[in-house]
Parts: C-alpha cells; structure tokens; sequence
C-alpha cells in the first residue's frame, strides 16, 4: 500500500513536469512565430481596410476605415493585369523546370564514373542567390554584348540584337529563363530521390519481358514517382508564385508592366507609391490564390507533412 | 538504381548536359578575370587564353565599391540569423518530435502555413514594425526578419531528424536521473550533431540571398548587405561587367563550399524521406 501510494504523485508530477518541459522548449517558437509572422500578418489585413496614401507609416490607424482599398484594387484592371502575369511566369517556369529536372534525374538515376560530382554540379543553380542569378542572366542576355544575342546572331536565328529586359514582348521570357535555371535542381532533387526509392527488380523483370526504354519509364518510373512530382510541381509552383528577388532585379515590373507579377506590384504599390493599403490587399489577393492552390493539392500535401 | 551498358558513354553524356547547364557560371568567371577590350567585344572570345586572364576586375571591384564592408554586414546577418533560427528550431523541433498535444500540432501547423507567406508581403509589416521601433537601418532587425523566415523551416527540417533518433536514449539517461533538459542537451544534440549541420547551412543559404528584407530594412549604404550592393551596379550607366562579375565571384565562393558540404545530406535527407 504505501509503495503505491509514494509512486502515484510522483508519477503525476513527472507528467507535470514533463508537459512544462514541452511547452518551455516550444515557447521560443511560438513568441517568435507571434511577435514575426501572427502579428505582421494580422498588421496586413489591418492595413488592407485603412484607405488612402501614407507617408507617415506609424498613422496608418488614423486612416478612414473601410472596404474601399479592396473595391479599387478589385476594380482595377492592372490588378487582373498581373495576375495573368503571376500564372504566365509561375507556369512558364516550373513546366520547363519540371521536364528539365526529370531528365537530369534519369541521367542521374543510373551507375556511372564521377556520378557524386556530377550531381553536386547539377544541383548548384540551386544555392545561387535570386539576385545573383538575376545579375548573371542580365549579362548573358545584354543587348549589345551579351554572348547569348551573340551565339544567335552566329547561328543565323536572329539579324539585329534583341533587347530581351527592354522589349514588353520578351521581358517575361526573360525573367522566365533564369528562373527556370534555379529551380530546376529542386526537381531533379525530388524526383531523383523518388526514382531511387523503386525496386530494381522491376526493371530487371521488365527487362526479361523485353520492355522497351519508354515504356519502362511509362509503366515503371513514373508511376513510382507520379506522388513525389506532383508534390514537388505544387511547392515550386508556389515558389515560383510568390518569387521577387529575380524579377525585381532584372526588370523591376517592366517594361510597361510586362514582368509586374502581383508580389513586384504589392511592393511597387508599398514601397513606390506609398499606398500601403492597396499593397495589403494585393497580399491578401496572393495568399488567397495561394491558399486555393494548396486545398486543391492538399491530399499530396498531407501525405508528405503529416 | 541501375547500371548501364556504356559507363562511360553515360558519363560523358551527363558532362556534356551538366557543361551547358552551368555555362552561366563559366561565363561569369570568364567576364571576370578578362580584359574590358576582350568583354565588351561584339564578337566575344568564348575560350580565352590563359595570357590574357587578370585579376584586375577583382581589385577594381573591391576599390570602386564598398565591398568588404556589405560582405561583412552579409556575414554579420547570414552568422545572427542562423544562430537564432537554429537555437529556436532546436527546440521547437524537438518539443515537436517528441509530444503530441493540441498546441504542439496547432504550432506545427501554423509554422507549415508561414512556408507560403510571401517575403514581398511580410516586409510592409516589418517595415512599419522597424519604423516604430527606430530600427531601420540595424542589422539586428534585419536578422530577426531573416529567423522569421528560417525559423518555420528549420523546426520542421529538425523535427524530422529528432524523429529518427530512438527514444530509449534520452529515456534511459532519464532513468538514470538525468533531468530532460540536460538530456536533450548532452545526449539528444551530439547526436543530432550532423542534422544540425545541414540545417545551419541551409539557414545560412537562405540568409545569404536574402534580398526583399536588406533592401527595404536599410537604407544607409553602409549597413547594406552583399545583394543589395550587387544590385546597385545594375542602375548605373554603363555597367562595369567586369567588376561586377568579380563581385559575383567573391560573393557566391562561400555559397558553393556551403552548398558541396550541404549536397550530400540533401540527397540522402530525400531518399529517406520518400522510403518512409
């Protein structure tokens, strides 16, 4: 009787003080996901309803409150203007990016001398800053001097220089171009580690049955990797969606607004013109479309996270 | 994965593609160490000859632009952020592996949602927050914006590596007498020691290309970090290629050793992710 009754609350405090050491380790993290994420983002849909152009940033609250930030962002067809541009340079990336990243992924996928290196190369793209990246393919593609306008103009495809940043009908494929060149290796990541999560004995078995190359990919490799690269499409796409370093950079939005993505015209909108309400609700515009993106992926999603 | 036929045919298949798809960073340290007559040339030279390469541009770099300050102040933010997202996620992450309550997955959550939030959005907030507490300019502020972002990601990488260490160790010091705190500290960490690593680098990755919080947090040039500065040759008339190349050089050198100490636990870290 008392060996029990000395182990019963002392067993109730350990419980105790193992639940107050959870929650101590975990506190760092939450004042922090407060004090740098909750609270900005509660400040964002604040400032979304204070109407009006602010120089004076710390009055904001004085501002009339209402929906009329929204009705002109809504309204205005600059807004619609760069959604399409936002879904053009979001696809326009991670279509190419996806193919890309699967074929280095099948060359990867194989045994072959100085393997490892190889695939550290083929990765790097990945660790380039987006401004960098941005300064590298400025050059590549200057008017005047940029080899890429050179090799063209040797290759016979182009008579006169093309000025790819300046031209409002090939500014977008030229942020789309690096973009492309730094997120492929996340592809060819994912999609490497999913094809070498499949048995080898079914491509020996389909190898018996006289398969052919494509159609052990069709039947074999990418089935085994289809989860994985719908995964992998969804997070690059959504990557790609809220990316700025690269456009902002290369072009700033421009020409005419040809490259303005909806994250270049909210901060444009915060940071040109001041009308900070207006960038807020182009926020709330992007988490939205975001957040739709992610339902509509979320049995993939789950798989992964949970 | 399978052996192939040809080996070496495969191989130098690989280092033809791998070749193209890293002309970007051939060019730049071409750009780099040639003269301007051979880099602002209609025809430019695509191999040069080794008589020709300097290191001018890389001094000039360093002499026309103040660029050992902004490489400083890049390593001043890249080391603070990282150790504050690292020391936070730590602990977070091993709360997270190792209880399962209603607040735990509540934050778990949450810190998985922040992966979506936009950095060109979240910085009106932290502008405004910056302003009101005359923080513009610091590069303390500039840090915390950078663990904001580093934190939701490396509690969720850690959460996982604490996940793939067996429980009986911590348990069995706990028997012992060893309180949970010191056996996180002296038998979870050590081992955790590699897991950390990966995700240290990572986090400074991530610091070191920040762009949207040093351009808006800083304004005075001598608080501007390395991106920042880079960027600023892009406005100026007639640019300098050639220096600018240089600084590219010099700012993306620590990247790649980061990233070639990094590569191997991304691959691995992946495999073993999609076998679960």
């Amino acid at each position: 009787m008392p060996a029990t009754s000395t182990r019963a609350p002392r067993r109730g405090s350990l419980a105790r003080r193992e639940r107050i050491f959870a929650y101590a380790m975990l506190a760092p993290a939450v004042v922090a996901v407060f004090a740098l994420i909750a609270y900005p983002m509660y400040l964002i849909v604040a400032i979304s309803f204070r109407e009006g152009k602010s120089l004076n940033f710390l009055a904001l609250g004085s501002r009339p409150f209402g929906l009329g930030n929204y009705q002109s962002v809504l309204t205005d067809p600059a807004t619609w203007h760069s959604v399409y541009v936002s879904f053009a340079y979001t696809f326009g990336t991670i279509v190419p990016a996806f193919l890309l990243g699967l074929a280095t992924a099948v060359l990867l996928n194989r045994v072959f001398p100085l393997r490892r290196w190889l695939r550290s190369l083929i990765l790097l793209p990945w660790a380039v800053p987006g401004v960098m990246v941005s300064i590298v393919f400025l050059w590549l593609f200057d008017a005047s001097f940029g080899v890429v306008n050179y090799l063209l103009r040797t290759a016979g495809l182009i008579s006169a220089d093309v000025s790819w940043y300046t031209n409002e009908s090939t500014a977008l494929v030229a942020v789309i171009i690096p973009t492309i060149w730094k997120s492929y290796p996340f592809f060819t990541l994912t999609l490497l580690a999913a094809m070498q999560s499949i048995p080898a004995n079914l491509y020996e078995a389909a190898a018996v049955d006289g398969a052919a190359a494509w159609e052990r990919f069709l039947l074999i490799t990418w089935p085994g990797i289809r989860g994985q690269a719908t995964l992998a499409l969804v997070l690059n796409g959504l990557w790609a969606f809220r990316e700025f370093d690269i456009i902002y950079a290369a072009t700033g939005g421009g020409p005419s607004k040809a490259t303005e993505t909806l994250g270049i015209r909210a901060y444009n909108e915060a940071f040109g013109y001041f009308y900070m309400g207006r960038a807020a609700v182009i926020g709330v515009l992007m988490l939205a479309i975001a957040l739709v993106a992610v339902l509509l992926a979320r049995r993939q999603l789950r798989k992964e996270f949970f | 994965m399978r052996a192939t036929r040809r080996p070496l045919l495969w191989t130098a298949g690989v280092a033809l593609l791998c070749a193209l798809l890293l002309f970007p960073f051939y060019w730049m340290v071409v750009t780099a160490v040639l003269p301007t007559s051979q880099v602002l040339a209609r025809e430019p030279t695509l191999i040069p000859s080794l008589a020709d390469v300097s290191l001018r541009a890389f001094a000039a770099a360093f002499e026309r632009k103040p660029l050992a300050t902004w490489l400083a102040n890049s390593l001043i933010v890249t080391v603070g952020a990282t150790s504050i997202s690292l020391v936070i996620a730590a602990l977070a992450g091993y709360s997270l592996s190792r209880f399962r309550t209603r607040a735990q997955e509540l934050t778990g959550l949450t810190l998985l949602l922040t992966k979506m939030l936009p950095g060109s959005l979240i910085v009106i907030p932290f502008f405004i927050m910056a302003s009101t507490f005359h923080l513009i300019d610091s590069l303390f502020a500039l840090m915390l914006a950078n663990a904001a972002v580093g934190v939701p990601f490396a509690t969720w990488l850690l959460k996982g590596f604490f996940d793939g260490i067996p429980r009986d160790l911590e348990q069995a010091a706990m028997i012992d007498g060893c309180s949970h705190l010191s056996a996180f500290v002296f038998i979870i960490v050590p081992l955790a020691r590699p897991g950390l690593a990966a995700c240290a680098i990572y986090l400074a990755i991530l610091s070191w290309s920040d762009f949207v919080f040093a351009k808006t947090l800083i304004n005075d040039q001598a608080h501007w970090t390395i991106t920042t500065g880079m960027v600023s040759f892009i406005g100026e008339h007639g640019i300098d290629w050639s220096a600018l190349m240089a600084a590219g050089v010099i700012s993306l050198a620590p990247m790649v050793v980061l990233f070639l100490l990094l590569e191997p636990f991304l691959v691995s870290g992946m495999t073993s992710g999609s076998q679960k």
